[in-house]
């Protein structure tokens, strides 16, 4: 439904986006992934139409973005905030009608919103009075309320307690069920591999790997090892076959490459170290990440965050 | 439109239900009243205790009828005289100076209130000095100068070997009272009071009204930048929508405001039968009042969609403040002189058209010609200026972090 081809956008200092292409598809839960400043709230303002490109197409459903367009997408902001001397059934109808519905068909889902929620009985309290936890809820609201084909949810995870991480991660689903279609962008690589469907991984504003998570994980080729033992276990790293080597206290990450021969590896791991656990599985995004984007000798890149 | 009336109606509902809102179109008034009513209400106060007076004189025969005159022809509610002269020092041998400086030890020490020296160069300059520590009650000099006045006709009259009850019959009151003509030619009765003031409490309550709703429109940009609203907002509609809906929200907000005060100003003209203003004339002020008041939305939303926190914004809206106070300033010069070329120069800038019109129309209504103009110019202006905060709004809503150089901002509006 939303097809977008060799986006470009210049900033005074840097080009953000280069040469952007991607397909989003309904009923798709589609991860936006790349390092912080990869130019990923860029091109969600693209989509948006609240920034113009300097080259490239962006279409949905076949038209250009226009302002009827914008009536069907829903948009959840990185930084979030509300309006906090008002009132929340007043704000969740004034950004209702923002998108176009009508103030009875606003009235009717934002009852139906907030009931959802556990928030009705607040809906004559102030934002400011609301729990962070329940104000994250609105802002949820207020993304979804129109019921738009395309949400996009700008670091949705970040900031929110498991309770509501698990509640947008349904919330996430049954979107996709309704086969709406859900973008979403951030740098915890643990989320989008469980989450999306399919992924475009963007540094320094080019896409560096795109595809459905399989794909990602087949175009990286090599497979990982991992080991849980008792010991010390930097030696690892400089294994031979060993292409890269994220070792913890007690277990290790080992990426291998295509000539690595398993059983070589393991008994040298087992002569250094009491080995109590291993299996060879794909590589984990978060690994192919910090690869991608790591690798390539940018040393400003901040390693991925460590999920909570 | 239909998405800048949505943006309009949540600005003109969510302000006009704040608790600064509903202070300021309360306090407004009352705060004017206040102003206006309360000084000449204090000045006309009567006193409610007997001054005394002290007299220092150097021609040796005044003060004695001085003091009897001031003692007998001004009593106190309570029937005890208002002012009890005490002679200090008398005769053309005094040391004046020392006099006066003993005097003044006694004023400072509350024995007596102000002392008034009669030089010997009375019959020739009329020129008598009144000390006082406090120069506020301007009553006790005219009464002391009138008081003079007669004994000094009265010893010259005398000197002339004429009866004095002749100055009785001499004694003529002329006052020269200011009437405005208007242009019908009828006369109009306003005073200079009432033309002073309601030029001022005009000014005043345009300058009020342009300066917190502009604030009112900046701090909710501002707001809205640091919490990425906006970018929910302009998700949802275009920031020309977003911009319309934000100046025509705050229109009614102020025309609510508006109203509000002309309704109070209506109630107390009939209540205490002043006019204040001339119906034609509020017409035509309600014009200016409505072209300042966009041109200034424009103008506020220019500087303050680039900025990103409160400090900022209260340093650029200080400075739009001094531009709009200026008129405030010229206003006595201007009555002194309403021909003057440089307050017609003035008119024609736009950041003061408004302002400066609603100075010069109670004063001296400005030529049909020049209210066209003025009216034409305001419109082009405000077209302009409209178009410029909306290519500086199109940018500087989606501008955090770092608020961009003055240069930048022209260049936005230039470009878009």
């Amino acid at each position: 439904m939303l097809s977008i081809h060799h986006l470009r956008k210049d900033f005074s200092t840097a080009r953000a986006v280069d040469d952007v292409s991607f397909d989003v598809h309904r009923g798709e839960i589609f991860g936006l992934l790349g390092p912080n400043g990869a130019g990923k709230t860029t091109t969600i303002r693209m989509i948006l139409d609240i920034l113009q490109p300097d080259a490239g197409e962006i279409t949905y459903d076949g038209e250009k973005l226009s302002p009827p367009t914008r009536n069907r997408m829903g948009y959840l902001p990185e930084e979030r905030g509300l309006y906090r001397k008002s009132k929340l059934h007043d704000t969740v109808l004034y950004f209702a009608e923002l998108r176009g519905m009508t103030h009875s068909s606003a009235k009717r889902a934002a009852y139906g919103w907030l009931q959802r929620f556990g928030l009705w009985e607040h809906a004559n309290r102030k934002v400011e009075e609301l729990s962070k936890g329940n104000q994250q809820k609105v802002q949820f609201i207020v993304a979804v309320i129109h019921d738009p084909d395309l949400v996009i949810l700008d670091e949705p995870f970040s900031g929110l307690d498991p309770v509501n991480q698990l509640m947008f991660k349904d919330a996430l689903q049954e979107l996709k069920q309704r086969n709406k279609a859900v973008i979403f962008s951030t740098h915890q690589m643990d989320q989008a591999e469980k989450l999306s469907d399919t992924l475009c991984l963007i540094n320094k504003g080019r896409v560096v790997l795109g595809g459905t998570v399989r794909d990602v994980k087949k175009q990286y080729g090599s497979n990982a090892l991992h080991v849980q033992y008792d010991g010390d276990g930097r030696f690892m790293k400089e294994l031979p076959g060993v292409r890269r080597a994220i070792v913890y206290e007690n277990s290790a990450e080992l990426e291998l490459a295509a000539t690595a021969r398993i059983q070589d590896l393991l008994s040298r791991i087992n002569a250094q170290v009491e080995v109590r656990k291993f299996e060879v599985v794909e590589p984990s995004l978060h690994s192919i990440f910090i690869n991608v984007v790591g690798g390539d000798g940018a040393g400003a890149v901040r390693p991925v965050e460590a999920q909570p | 439109m239909k998405k800048a009336l949505a943006v309009a109606k949540w600005e003109y509902l969510e302000k006009v239900k704040s608790k600064t809102f509903l202070i300021g179109l309360l306090l407004t008034p009352v705060l004017m009243i206040g102003m206006g009513v309360l000084p000449t209400y204090f000045a006309g106060q009567e006193d409610d205790r007997t001054r005394i007076v002290g007299v220092i004189d150097q021609t040796g025969e005044l003060a004695p009828r001085f003091a009897e005159k001031l003692q007998k022809r001004y009593t106190l509610a309570n029937g005890q005289p208002n002012y009890v002269v005490r002679v200090l020092a008398m005769g053309p041998a005094i040391d004046l100076r020392r006099e006066v400086d003993e005097a003044g030890k006694l004023a400072a020490a509350e024995s007596i209130d102000g002392v008034c020296v009669i030089t010997s160069g009375v019959y020739s300059d009329s020129v008598v000095e009144f000390r006082s520590t406090s120069l506020g009650d301007f009553r006790i000099a005219g009464r002391m100068q009138e008081v003079l006045h007669d004994i000094v006709a009265e010893k010259k009259v005398l000197a002339l070997g004429l009866d004095p009850g002749i100055l009785k019959q001499l004694r003529i009151h002329v006052s020269v009272e200011p009437v405005k003509i208007s242009k019908t030619g009828e006369k109009d009765s306003a005073g200079f009071e009432t033309v002073f003031l309601s030029a001022y409490v005009f000014l005043m309550m345009l300058f009020l009204l342009i300066v917190t709703s502009g604030q009112m429109l900046v701090r909710s940009v501002i707001e809205e930048k640091s919490n990425r609203i906006v970018e929910i907002l302009v998700s949802s509609c275009s920031p020309t929508d977003l911009m319309a809906g934000k100046v025509l929200g705050l229109s009614g907000l102020g025309f609510t405001q508006m109203a509000f005060w002309a309704l109070i100003a209506v109630v107390v003209a009939l209540q205490f039968g002043v006019s204040i203003i001339d119906p034609g004339n509020a017409a035509l002020l309600v014009v200016y009042f409505i072209l300042g008041y966009l041109f200034y939305a424009a103008v506020f939303i220019g500087a303050g969609s680039p900025l990103n926190t409160e400090q900022e914004a209260q340093q650029v809206t200080s400075y739009l403040v001094i531009v709009l106070i200026l008129p405030l300033a010229l206003a006595l010069p201007a009555m002194k002189n309403p021909d003057a070329l440089w307050l017609k120069v003035l008119t024609y800038i736009p950041f003061l058209t408004p302002t400066m019109m609603a100075l010069r129309i109670p004063i001296q209504m400005p030529s049909v010609m020049e209210i066209v103009a003025t009216v034409l110019l305001m419109v082009g202006s405000i077209y302009l200026a409209m178009v410029a905060a909306g290519r500086i709004f199109r940018i500087g809503i989606l501008l955090t972090g770092k608020s961009p150089k003055l240069i930048e901002i022209l260049r936005w509006a230039r470009n878009g």
